[in-house]
């Protein structure tokens, strides 16, 4: 059951390119691809509907240069943004600029169709204030300060040794805390953890 | 009171009296009883008298210079009271105010009538004591110039035997310069120089062949309390009046070392740090690099999964195709991987032809600083005829410090410290070094990991030296691994590329 509007992939690398217009072409999405933002942002006026797959890391005009472009132009297609692993910084950057999720290469089929069907389907706007939303904003009620201090660490990217200094404990003990975090946001990886916190309406601009 | 009858005199007394006088020395006799004073024309002159003035013991004394008055006095009442013969120097004021050295050798002698006199001659010593000043003033100076000269500065004679023990050898080895000189020089040596010293210096003096003097090398001292330093030696060679001497400058390195270990310190924290950054950098790089034709890869295979579900005749091409690009990725993939090689195994070193034998005893000097004082038993079993190889001095000896310290470190809970460093012939014209200890071995479950950075099994290791060490010696066409010793501790072992010894002159 295809969802309306093209899948508008930016990606720099000709293989990301083809192997993504392949891998949509599978789940009967359509792909029109671009090889920078640049040539993406002069066809914009007369594109239709659609969702778009961008690269965050790119020559020339990268995916946040990107988003903020967008934002200055009437037509809001939502946007999804590929990161590098654990380019958590660039993530929350990016969701902050009004991207709608991000995915860190190589990514999971089902999550990436998935996410570009619920775009493309409208979903996605109506995301904020649903119950999936007050359930996370509950989760991160639950935790406790240190943890809190924790979560915020890790949603700006930093790691357990920096958070460790920041509030001068141990980083064995950062850990610690780390995995309730983990826990009691029922986050199974880092993105999913910075995801949540997100949607959770953790990130102020 | 004692005296002399003088002996029938051989002489003619008026021609001696006169051969004296033209010469220069002057007669005096004072009479005991009388105390009267008589003097030569000569003496006269000598005391700044005109040459028939009368003078007696009071006048006499008063000539002389106030310092030199008492001591002389004494010098003369000692020699009555004891009938001993009376020498002494003192000075007289001249009448323009200057001092005059003069000297007076006299006996007690009985005259013909029963008198006791105090007869004997007076010389001028003027130039004498100016020489004598001259030359304490010049031997002070260069006291002075040793002394302010910060390496140690020790004199031996030919078997040995200190001569001179400077004040900067006194600070250096603790020994006083009383303690020092007239003893054998090898007590400021640990063994086996200690013990071997003596054989040196024969086989300096059988053949005559240098192998420190002139040169300079680093070796071990001991200083009094019998703590172990290393220290810069040069020797220089003197013959005086047919006797060898040999003069040893000796610089203690101790501070140096510390300076050197910390720099060492501070370059392994830099080595660290910029390989951190480097690779941090490049991880970065290569994760972002690498994730491009891994992710491609993972699109073709899911999408080729997807086509695969809906099974048609149709997909098949599509799906085959998707294999082709997936493994061009692969491959890509691998291309990015050969190149982080490329960049990690880049460098060149400047290789000399060096002795294994002189490496492996300058990295003792410094590597092996405080082993004896912890108990520690070092043997080394060198070849002697499989002894050059080509390499870069500094690096080795890095390489053969590490082990050192790690050999000692090792052993420090070890009821047995024993350290042997042997080197032998290895296959392929190699020479292979051995450092083996009896410390706490490796264990079969480290010994993969023992040369991978950043692996250590000490307390505060950064885990750099074995792999830096590692790298170095494979940079060399050596080899470095390690094996747990049947009776316990380990030995690490590398090989080198031999120098030939012969062709590399330039004769022919």
């Amino acid at each position: 059951m295809p969802a309306e509007g093209l899948v508008y992939v930016i990606d720099d690398d000709p293989a990301m390119r083809d192997s993504l217009d392949f891998l949509l072409e599978s789940a009967g999405l359509k792909a029109r691809l671009f090889e920078s933002a640049v040539s993406f942002l002069d066809a914009l006026p007369e594109l239709g509907p659609g969702c778009i797959v961008s690269d965050v890391r790119m020559p020339d005009l990268d995916g946040l240069e990107l988003l903020r472009r967008l934002r200055e132009t009437n037509k809001s297609l939502p946007i999804i943004i590929m990161t590098g692993h654990g380019d958590i910084p660039l993530a929350v950057e990016a969701m902050k600029l009004g991207a709608i999720d991000f995915i860190e290469k190589p990514f999971e089929d089902d999550r990436l169709i998935g996410t570009i069907t619920t775009a493309l389907s409208g979903v996605a706007q109506r995301h904020k204030g649903d119950a999936v939303a007050a359930d996370i904003a509950s989760r991160i009620a639950s935790l406790s300060q240190r943890e809190r201090q924790v979560l915020d660490g890790l949603v700006a990217g930093l790691s357990n040794k920096l958070i460790a200094r920041d509030y001068d404990i141990s980083p064995r003990t950062i850990e610690v805390y780390r995995a309730n975090v983990m826990t009691k946001m029922q986050a199974s990886s880092i993105s999913e953890l910075v995801r949540f916190a997100i949607r959770g309406g953790l990130l102020k601009d | 009171m004692p005296g002399h009858i003088p002996p029938a005199n051989p002489f003619d007394d008026n021609l001696l009296q006169h051969g004296l006088e033209d010469s220069g020395i002057g007669t005096c006799d004072l009479n005991l009883a009388t105390r009267e004073l008589a003097l030569s024309p000569t003496a006269c002159k000598l005391f700044g008298l005109s040459p028939d003035e009368s003078i007696d013991y009071t006048r006499f004394l008063s000539l002389l210079e106030p310092e030199d008055r008492e001591r002389t006095e004494r010098g003369i009442e000692r020699s009555i009271a004891d009938g001993t013969n009376f020498d002494i120097q003192y000075r007289i004021a001249t009448p323009h105010g200057a001092t005059h050295w003069l000297r007076t050798r006299s006996a007690v002698v009985k005259g013909q009538n029963g008198a006791v006199h105090l007869s004997g001659i007076v010389i001028d010593i003027e130039e004498q004591k100016q020489l004598e000043a001259a030359l304490r003033v010049r031997e002070g100076h260069l006291r002075s110039i040793l002394e302010t000269i910060p390496d140690a500065m020790i004199v031996i004679d030919g078997r040995g035997i200190m001569q001179f023990f400077s004040k900067a050898a006194v600070r250096q080895f603790g020994y006083s310069e009383s303690e020092a000189i007239g003893k054998n020089v090898s007590m400021l040596m640990p063994n086996p120089d200690s013990a071997r010293h003596d054989s040196y210096l024969e086989r300096y003096r059988a053949t005559g062949e240098r192998r420190i003097i002139g040169v300079g090398r680093i070796v071990s001292g001991k200083r009094k309390d019998g703590t172990i330093f290393p220290m810069h030696l040069s020797i220089g060679e003197m013959q005086t009046e047919g006797e060898p001497y040999f003069t040893g400058f000796v610089r203690d390195l101790t501070e140096y070392q510390q300076t050197q270990a910390r720099m060492q310190e501070l370059q392994s924290e830099l080595v660290h740090v910029s390989r951190l950054t480097a690779m941090g950098e490049m991880a970065s790089a290569l994760a972002h690099e690498l994730n491009q034709p891994l992710a491609a890869i993972s699109n073709y295979l899911k999408g080729s999964r997807r086509l695969l579900a809906s099974d048609t005749e149709e997909n098949r091409a599509k799906i085959e195709s998707a294999m082709d690009r997936a493994a061009e990725q692969a491959i890509r993939a691998g291309q990015i991987i050969r190149r982080l090689r490329d960049f990690v195994s880049r460098g060149e070193s400047e290789k000399r032809v060096e002795k294994a034998s002189k490496l492996i005893e300058e990295a003792g000097a410094l590597g092996l600083t405080g082993a004896r004082e912890q108990g520690v038993s070092l043997h080394f079993n060198l070849d002697p005829d499989h002894d050059l190889v080509l390499v870069d001095r500094v690096q080795i000896q890095q390489v053969l410090v590490n082990l050192f310290r790690n050999a000692l470190d090792a052993m420090t809970e070890s009821a047995q410290r024993i350290m042997i460093v042997t080197s032998s012939r290895a296959a392929g014209d190699m020479i292979e070094i051995a450092v083996s200890d009896t410390g706490h071995g490796i264990g079969k479950e480290h010994q993969a990991r023992m040369f991978q950075t950043f692996f250590t099994t000490k307390k505060t290791g950064m885990g750099v030296g074995l792999s830096i060490s590692k790298t170095i010696i494979e940079a060399h066409g050596g080899r470095m691994w390690t094996e747990d010793n049947p009776a316990g501790g380990a030995t690490f072992r590398f090989t080198l590329p031999a120098a030939p010894s012969e062709g590399l002159t330039d004769a022919g």
